[in-house]
């Protein structure tokens, strides 16, 4: 990295918002994935002139850029892969309107997810993508990501909430797309950006849908002692046209993992829990709860609950919201997966996962939202044992593999970035890719920006990459 | 005619003299705002549509994909039009997974034929269009076009979850795919929506369905003035009730609408005060929710002093939801030289809409305006001749209008005007910002800009 | 750079550090994230450096020092995280490994000396200093300094005000004390008293014992107790914190109590966990399990005893700020909130953030000003806003902070621990 680049970038932006030293680099090369890659550089601007002024010295010194929000990500997507200048938004993090008449929201990529809610609901609003992160990751991020959450189902995820961009080209251009109010005449360039994993264009504004809250809630935990009756509930309850607001899965024996750790009653010998919630008008919730509760006693529920008030409700979603934590004291790492089948396929799917763990050796614990047919099978693995993890990166292609086997997708809402990008052949044919390419190519026509993601980097089908060890912890511990 | 002739016979070549159609009457019938095509094909499939594709990037014709031909006037002219594309041939069902709610479909289906066949299993596709005894699914979407059940379940966008297409390389492509939740890859499938054929060939969508309601409902308040009929209307919004649609209609509106409603069911026409602004409110959900809704609107009408309200049945409110549908459709033939605009500001506020009835007040036009899903307003300017004056006149409201909008940091097309008056304003409106990386999409998609050129925001 | 092994007690284990996913979730609980936003200065970037450090692959340098110094260990990162990492464990490891293998600056070295060695371990000398102390706020000096601008010169002047005032008479005359219950006897308690608590919070530990005897409980003052050793662990200096340990642990064995009480959660949250002091194979450790088994916060003994005394009405909006030692080193989140509501007439509104650390963080406040004050800053904006005339919360440091900031702030607004309020809504009035 040229000298005189970190010397502009200085006078630029002030050394409190630079930072250059190994110590430092080293601490912005992970996010949430198993992924690694070390930026050279990383910056943290205030306004969007400060990211169009930086964007143009990354292009003048050819030096790669990235976004990065709060680097909660699972599939690298906020990593520097080719090295450069990270900038990451996290200091962008002002609400710069809210439009409460109009439910809108104006805000800078560095706001927290859940501090939208938090600003907005006095007045009864709240921002509906909810992943699982929203305590802690950006709305830059999740607008990069296209993120869901387990009351997207209901709601959809984050593209369905954005009304407007605004945008630095690689080129330092700043454009500005869609409109506060929608519907804006000519093509949804808003529906192109949002998912687009940072990869056309780095944004720096969000205009955003705010929700009203539902009239009523309620939500049940339904018991099973087979996972195919489970998934029959799912299935039907789906076919019977029930939305429900959430409809999550969690498995048996990561059921037990959870009930060590936080002691909310739930079952020791079930073989798969449903936490569903409905949510909607009073004279909705009654109907839909007492249906969703007539289709899980239809598949042999061996018992439904329905939470009694807020307290209750609590206690059943921070079983489902510490499932991965528990999970992770029985081994000590895990590798969460993100396909997606279709909604009638789980039984089979869950079969499929669990032989796929046994072929491998690995325990597979499944906590998914199931009403939407999104997966995340977590393997345990010891990174200390560098076979393990290659075994766990092959196993996470065989389940992918089969998802798309079973009309499926690779990802829900974690992203491809340079996590899933070698497996996309599995599901684009040259052709796609090609398109693809010269959408890329018309916004970021030299991959300065965030290169090495989503498209694959080799040719050939699911060739396996070999990774660098994930995670190297103090030899004497 | 030889070149014409010369073009169908090397069309014919490609797919076969059944394929291709060149006579004068049928060319005619697929004219675009009076422009016609050299040639009409109709491909039985994806392959063949890409092949047409490849000839005309070739030999550089531009080709526009019609359905139904139901929207056609919707933008500009195409610039250039050799071949119609034809695309009603691909009607067939690929994939109904009722368990999934997931359907993937063929462009050319027609969209009262899928409703059909989707009912039999319970479901339904909320793409509730003008012209929907005819329209084609593709077309539909394409057009970019409200359904009247937006408010309720989104547009197209958030229910479409994939498409292939045929790329303006001749491509067969395809995004998304056929699950309800995907990120995988660029969403290149949204940017179909509304893009008037610019982009690619659809040749098959996916989209997510959805379960017929158990029981449907309706609700009409009038109200001897706008702003009894505004406050009505935020009342509802601030309760949250969850409505299917609500549309507020002007006295002119409601007489026009009235005088729709007559042709088949003269009886409830008169239901509607052709002195009131009305506010029509469409709901649905199960056998309890619908009589709480109805409940409530009552309620919420006479606190904002309705000068009259009732308490719909399933029959009459399909009734008076399937004329409202088709208002697109009607108002463009409500008088000899008619402009509709498409308007959207925030907060529809009385004082907006006001706004927009003094500037035909001014210009001594009859007027009519509606509110559709409580956020789109559709606004029609009603010239009585054909000539000149007419034209002038609305031509200077018609910038009045573009000026409103602006102004309230919203904005407007004009979705039907006579060609004339096309040719004069920018039916698109003012020239957008983003119009740059619009050009750089379309220049992606179509490099050579084959697919209805001309036809789309700022001369794409 | 020296082994580890140096550092008496328990040592995280490889599965410690690994129980880290480096999933992020902990960044926007972390007060210090939320001020900088560097993950250098988050939980997820701190454990990152400490593996790095401990692997050889960085250096132990002032950077390193400089991020684990800013850390309030404040522990509401242990309530984010999903995988349950014991971050305190971790973070106190780090700083033991500072402290016996870095150097710092001179006079860091020796206030720290002074403090956390020479200090906090005596109970005599911290009633000189307190009585020293005490001089200079009564004779007017404290007003001369003010008044003179000489604070500001010396850019004391906030810090100044983070003091403590000093009481006019000690609690100290109470240790080895028992007191009655009042009506029949529901639970025999020993006291924890502290130590600085001793010179500054007379009031609210005679209060603390009020309450309890109006609600049945015997309270045991046992007299051989010392400071619990909470700062001088959070700091690194681990071999005082075990001395500590030791002689606390000796003060309250044999009394057969039902529980070990303290209105510090600063505090407690040490004495809950003096097991971690002392690794397996150590001979105090298994006195230490009992020890901090038997160990409550005040506020969660009383809440799960349930109140008997009868509370008069009392008309007062009050908020609450969370302690972080006991939010998130206990996880005691509702005993407290649920006492506040059983005084009747209590209009209790949510404080936005009440999670987040007031800045206060023991000692935190004093050397790490700038952060504390802009932490503080930020409190007492969602603290105003909540228009409540009362703060509450559960800790002296936290009451000491949220003072200082209401006076700096101008919020008007008055600032009490939980036992303080249900005392003064005591219908009787016990004079122990």
């Amino acid at each position: 990295m040229p000298a005189s680049l970190l010397r502009e970038l200085n006078s630029l932006l002030g050394s409190s918002n630079v930072l250059h030293k190994n110590e430092d680099l080293v601490l912005y090369e992970y996010d949430g994935s198993v992924e690694k890659a070390r930026p050279d550089l990383v910056v943290f601007p205030h306004t969007t002139e400060d990211v169009s002024r930086i964007v143009k010295l990354a292009a003048k010194y050819n030096v790669p850029v990235v976004g990065r929000g709060s680097g909660t990500g699972l599939s690298g997507g906020a990593l520097a892969r080719g090295g450069g200048i990270l900038i990451v938004f996290a200091r962008m993090n002002r609400i710069l309107e809210l439009d409460l008449e109009n439910a809108r929201a104006v805000v800078q990529p560095g706001v927290v997810n859940l501090d939208i809610t938090r600003a907005v609901e006095h007045a009864g609003l709240y921002f509906a993508p909810d992943p699982s992160s929203q305590k802690s990751c950006t709305i830059g991020g999740n607008v990069a990501e296209n993120a869901g959450g387990p009351h997207t189902l209901a709601y959809g995820v984050t593209v369905n909430h954005v009304t407007a961009l605004e945008l630095v080209l690689p080129d330092g251009e700043i454009v500005r797309v869609g409109s506060k109010h929608g519907d804006t005449p000519g093509y949804d360039l808003c529906g192109l950006f949002v998912g687009s994993e940072g990869t056309l264009a780095l944004v720096t504004e969000i205009t955003v849908k705010l929700t009203r809250k539902a009239e009523a809630v309620k939500t049940l935990l339904a018991i099973f002692d087979a996972v195919d009756d489970a998934s029959n509930t799912v299935a039907e309850i789906t076919a019977r046209g029930i939305t429900p607001a959430a409809c999550e899965m969690v498995d048996g024996w990561t059921l037990c993992a959870i009930e060590d750790y936080i002691h909310a009653g739930f079952p020791r010998d079930s073989a798969a829990i449903l936490l569903i919630e409905v949510e909607g008008l009073r004279e909705a919730v009654e109907a839909q709860a007492a249906a969703v509760e007539d289709v899980c006693r239809t598949h042999h529920a061996r018992e439904v609950r329905i939470a009694k008030d807020d307290c209750e409700r609590d206690l059943l979603w921070k079983g489902r919201k510490n499932a991965f934590g528990a999970l992770g004291r029985l081994a000590p790492s895990s590798y969460v997966l993100d396909g997606v089948i279709p909604r009638s396929k789980l039984p089979q799917a869950l079969q499929q996962i669990s032989q796929i763990g046994k072929k491998y050796g690995f325990s597979i614990g499944n906590i998914f939202h199931a009403g939407d047919g999104n997966l995340h099978p977590i393997v345990l693995y010891d990174p200390r044992d560098p076979r393990q993890f290659e075994n766990a990166i092959a196993a996470s292609h065989e389940i992918l593999s089969y998802c798309v086997e079973l009309g499926g997708a690779l990802t829900g809402e974690h992203g491809v970035g340079m996590e899933k990008n070698e497996l996309m052949p599995l599901l684009f044919s040259d052709a796609d890719f090609d398109l693809m390419r010269r959408v890329h190519d018309a916004c970021n026509p030299d991959s300065s920006l965030n290169p090495g993601k989503i498209f694959p980097l080799s040719k050939g089908c699911g060739e396996i990459r070999v990774r660098k060890q994930a995670e190297t912890l103090p030899a004497h511990v | 005619m030889t070149a014409t002739a010369n073009l169908a016979t090397r069309l014919e070549g490609i797919l076969g003299a059944h394929r291709v159609v060149a006579a004068e009457a049928e060319l005619r019938e697929y004219a675009i705002d009076g422009m016609v095509p050299g040639a009409i094909v109709h491909p039985a499939s994806a392959q063949e549509a890409a092949e047409i594709v490849r000839f005309a990037i070739t030999e550089k014709l531009a080709i526009v994909a019609t359905g139904s031909r139901s929207k056609l006037d919707l933008g500009m002219p195409p610039a250039r039009y050799d071949i119609a594309l034809d695309m009603t041939g691909l009607h067939e069902i690929a994939h109904f997974d009722p368990g999934d709610l997931t359907l993937s479909v063929d462009a050319g289906m027609p969209l009262r034929h899928l409703a059909n066949v989707l009912s039999e299993k319970g479901q339904f596709l909320p793409l509730a269009v003008p012209c929907y005894e005819t329209s084609t699914v593709a077309g539909a979407l394409a057009s970019g076009i409200d359904s009247t059940l937006r408010k309720q379940y989104g547009t197209a966008r958030d229910f479409l979850i994939g498409a292939e297409f045929v790329d303006g390389q001749g491509a067969p492509c395809k995004s998304g795919g056929r699950v309800v939740k995907n990120v995988t890859g660029y969403d290149l499938h949204k940017l179909l929506v509304g893009s008037l054929g610019t982009l690619a060939v659809i040749t098959r969508l996916n989209f997510r369905t959805f379960t017929l309601p158990q029981a449907r409902g309706g609700h009409l308040a009038c109200f001897s003035n706008l702003e009894g009929a505004s406050s009505y209307c935020d009342a509802i919004e601030k309760c949250g009730l969850p409505l299917a649609n609500l549309e507020t209609l002007s006295p002119e509106m409601v007489a026009l609408t009235a005088a729709a409603l007559r042709e088949t069911n003269a009886e409830f026409a008169g239901h509607l005060d052709p002195a009131k602004w009305c506010v029509c409110a469409s709901f649905e959900g199960s056998e309890a929710v619908v009589p709480r809704i109805a409940r409530d609107l009552q309620k919420l009408a006479s606190e904002t002093a309705a000068a009259d309200s009732e308490i719909l049945d399933a029959a009459s409110d399909a009734h008076l939801g399937s004329v409202s549908r088709e208002a697109f459709d009607w108002l463009r033939w409500a008088s000899p030289s008619a402009a509709l605009f498409r308007i959207v500001l925030p907060q529809s506020k009385p004082g907006d809409l006001a706004a927009l009835l003094c500037v035909a007040q001014e210009s001594s036009l009859r007027s009519a305006l509606l509110v559709r899903a409580a956020a789109i307003i559709y606004f029609v300017l009603l010239a009585e001749t054909e000539d000149e004056s007419a034209l002038h006149t609305l031509e200077n409201a018609a910038a009045g209008v573009f000026f409103l909008a602006g102004a309230g940091q919203g904005h407007a097309t004009l979705l039907h005007a006579p060609l004339k008056l096309k040719s004069r304003v920018n039916v698109w409106g003012p020239k957008r910002a983003d119009l740059g990386m619009m050009q750089r999409v379309k220049h992606s998609f179509d490099p050579q800009s084959i697919f209805a050129p001309g036809r789309f925001v700022g001369g794409i | 750079m020296g082994t580890p092994q140096n550092i008496p007690g328990a040592v995280p284990v490889y599965e410690d550090f690994a129980r880290c996913v480096h999933c992020g979730l902990c960044l926007n609980n972390c007060p210090t994230y939320r001020l900088w936003h560097l993950e250098g200065d988050s939980p997820r970037g701190r454990i990152r450096q400490m593996i790095l450090v401990g692997n050889g692959e960085l250096p132990l340098s002032e950077g390193f020092v400089g991020h684990i110094d800013k850390c309030l260990d404040c522990r509401a990162c242990e309530t984010a995280c999903p995988s349950g990492v014991e971050y305190g464990k971790l973070v106190e490891h780090a700083r033991a490994r500072i402290e016996n293998e870095y150097q710092r600056p001179l006079f860091t070295r020796f206030a720290r000396n002074i403090v956390f060695k020479r200090l906090l371990p005596y109970p005599s000398r911290i009633a000189f200093a307190a009585r020293l102390l005490r001089f200079y706020q009564r004779s007017g000096l404290q007003s001369l300094a003010r008044a003179t601008g000489i604070l500001k010169l010396l850019g004391l002047a906030e810090r100044e005000k983070l003091l403590p005032r000093i009481d006019d008479h000690f609690f100290f005359g109470e240790l080895g004390k028992t007191f009655p219950a009042q009506g029949t006897r529901r639970a025999r308690v020993a006291f924890f008293a502290g130590c600085i608590a001793n010179v500054t919070f007379t009031k609210l530990n005679e209060a603390t014992i009020r309450i309890l005897t109006a609600n049945g409980c015997e309270v045991v003052v046992p007299s051989e107790q010392f400071c619990c050793g909470a700062l001088a662990a959070h700091a690194g200096v681990r071999e005082t914190a075990r001395q500590l340990a030791r002689k606390n642990i000796a003060a309250f064995a044999g009394g057969q109590f039902d529980a070990i009480l303290t209105n510090a959660a600063g505090c407690g949250s040490t004495l809950k966990e003096y097991d971690h002091l002392f690794s397996a194979n150590e001979p105090e450790h298994a006195a230490a399990v009992v020890f901090s088994k038997n160990m409550r916060d005040v506020t969660e003994f009383l809440a799960t005893l349930g109140l008997v005394a009868t509370l008069k009405e009392t008309r007062l909006r009050v908020t609450y700020q969370d302690s972080c030692h006991l939010l998130h080193g206990q996880k005691v989140r509702e005993a407290p909130r649920q006492l506040l509501r059983a005084i009747p007439g209590i209009e209790f509104v949510e404080l936005p953030y009440s999670d987040i650390c007031c800045g206060s963080a023991g000692v935190y406040n004093v050397t790490q000003t700038e952060a504390a004050l802009d932490l503080l800053k930020e409190k007492m904006d969602y603290a105003k806003a909540t228009r409540a005339a009362t703060i509450v919360t559960a800790n002296p440091g936290c009451l000491l902070q949220l003072r200082a900031g209401a006076e700096i702030h101008k919020t008007g607004q008055n600032v009490v621990h939980v036992v303080e309020l249900l005392d003064s809504a005591l219908k009787q009035q016990v004079i122990p």
